[in-house]
Parts: C-alpha cells; sequence; structure tokens
C-alpha cells in the first residue's frame, strides 16, 4: 500500500472536532478511495481509546496528613507561642 | 468557580489551616491522578502532589479567584512534574517507572471492586502498558495528551493550564497522538 499524507493535517482536524461540513465531507470523499489514510486514521482512533481505557487512581492513604504536616507555620502561630 | 471552594480559599486566607484541609481532601485524587500519569512513578507522584499543595497554599494571594480553582491548581502540579523529569537521571527512570506501576495499579485494583481475580490481572497488566506508553511520549506532548484524555479537561482550559495558545496545543496533541500510534501501530 502507498503511503499517502495529504490528508494527515485534516485528519487531525477532525479527530479534534473541528472540521466544517465541506472538510469533512472531503475527508470522507478522500478516505472512500484511500486505504492509506483510511489506515490512518483508524490506527489513531485506536490509539486514542487505548490511552482513554485507563482507570482512575485514588492519592494514596494519609495524603492530607502529609500535606499538612509540612505547611510552613504562620507568623500567627509563632507570636502566640511568645 | 463553585462555592465550597471558594469559601475554603476565603477561610485559608483568614489563617484557617483546616479549611485548607478540607481544600487538600477535595482535590487530592486529581492532583494525584494528574502527578501520576506525568511521572509513572507512585512515590514521585505523591511527592509531586504534596509539593504542589504547599506551593498553592504558600502563594494562595496570587490566586485570581474569578476563575477555576483546578486550572491554577493544575497548572502548578504540571509545572511542578516537568521540573522533576527534567532532573532526573535518564537511566534510573525506565526502571522506577515500571517498580512504580506495579504498585498502583496493584493497591487501586485492591480498593477498586469484587471483580474476579483474573479480570483484575487482565486490568492491571493494561494499566501498565497505558501508562508505560504515556512515558514514552516526549513530555511537551505528554502534559497536553494527560490533560486532554486522561483528565478530560477542554483545549481552553489546557491552554490555560499549559500557558500557551489553543493552536499551540492542538499541534501539540497531534503530534502526541501521532507519537502514540507510531508505537501501537504494529500491536
Amino acid at each position: 500500500m502507498k503511503t499517502c499524507h495529504s490528508h494527515d493535517e485534516l485528519i487531525h482536524i477532525y479527530l479534534d472536532g473541528d472540521a466544517t461540513k465541506e472538510q469533512k465531507e472531503e475527508l470522507y470523499a478522500h478516505l472512500q478511495s484511500c486505504p492509506s489514510c483510511r489506515e490512518h486514521l483508524q490506527e489513531l482512533k485506536k490509539s486514542i481509546a487505548f490511552i482513554q481505557s485507563s482507570s482512575h487512581i485514588e492519592a494514596p492513604e494519609g495524603f492530607t496528613a502529609g500535606v499538612m504536616a509540612k505547611l510552613p507555620k504562620t507568623k500567627k502561630t509563632a507570636k502566640w507561642k511568645l | 468557580m463553585d462555592s465550597l471552594t471558594n469559601r475554603l480559599i476565603a477561610d485559608i486566607k483568614q489563617g484557617d489551616e483546616q479549611a485548607f484541609a478540607e481544600l487538600v481532601d477535595l482535590y487530592k485524587d486529581k492532583v494525584y491522578q494528574v502527578a501520576y500519569r506525568m511521572v509513572g512513578h507512585v512515590h514521585e507522584a505523591q511527592d509531586i502532589a504534596q509539593e504542589a499543595f504547599l506551593r498553592a497554599y504558600t502563594n494562595l494571594d496570587k490566586f485570581d479567584t474569578t476563575r477555576k480553582f483546578s486550572t491554577w491548581l493544575f497548572r502548578i502540579t504540571t509545572n511542578v512534574s516537568i521540573d522533576r523529569l527534567r532532573k532526573r537521571k535518564p537511566d534510573m527512570h525506565l526502571q522506577d517507572a515500571v517498580k512504580g506501576m506495579e504498585e498502583v495499579t496493584y493497591e487501586s485494583q485492591l480498593a477498586a471492586t469484587d471483580e474476579l481475580p483474573e479480570d483484575q490481572v487482565v486490568k492491571m497488566e493494561l494499566q501498565e502498558w497505558i501508562q508505560s506508553e504515556i512515558n514514552q511520549l516526549p513530555i511537551k506532548y505528554r502534559t497536553a495528551i494527560v490533560l486532554k484524555y486522561l483528565e478530560d479537561l477542554s483545549l481552553k482550559e489546557i491552554s490555560e493550564i499549559m500557558d500557551m495558545p489553543v493552536a499551540t496545543v492542538k499541534t501539540r496533541i497531534h503530534r502526541g497522538r501521532e507519537a502514540l500510534r507510531k508505537r501501537m501501530r504494529h500491536l
């Protein structure tokens, strides 16, 4: 298969959801006849789906206490101590 | 901006440390997740997330309360993450990342569900694999890809966090997508 780069930019505009109606029509028409660009788009979609399948993670136990223990001492506290 | 965050920030400025603890509780998972996705290492992510909150605390007067707090906090978090990545010794990086990943996915899976153990194993491997692909991305594309596809933020918000025009963010997302594709296309 011959590698085609003629629509690379448009493919990304399309993936961003920024393609106008005309741009979409142009892209769809090109994809009909170009297996290279079809594959390119398909691979990009697969990569995005893969990255998006990652789980949410949570902060470890005791995280907030750890932050609070490192807070700089306020001037107010210092005065109280005197 | 939401009123709870606003109220907490006002209280913190009055010297109320408990209000800051509440603010940390509210945002810790988001901040930790961004840090982890950026560096791929649990201990380092915890360190970065803590530092991000400490910087937020000491610089709270500089935060413009008409803006979204999470945007400002994410900006601090990504900046701290990028600083760490740049300081990292290149030969340490891969091993550490792998070690860190096993840990986080194991812990998060344990906490998560009542899935069958086999399902958990498959999922853990997938999660490690995803993070290892993210770790391979150049830093400047990584930030954009993490914020866009893992945090699901708008381009406008990403442009504020990265402090660059939307057009530049788009270019980085395009290149990041291409970099991911090139690594994954033969699978």
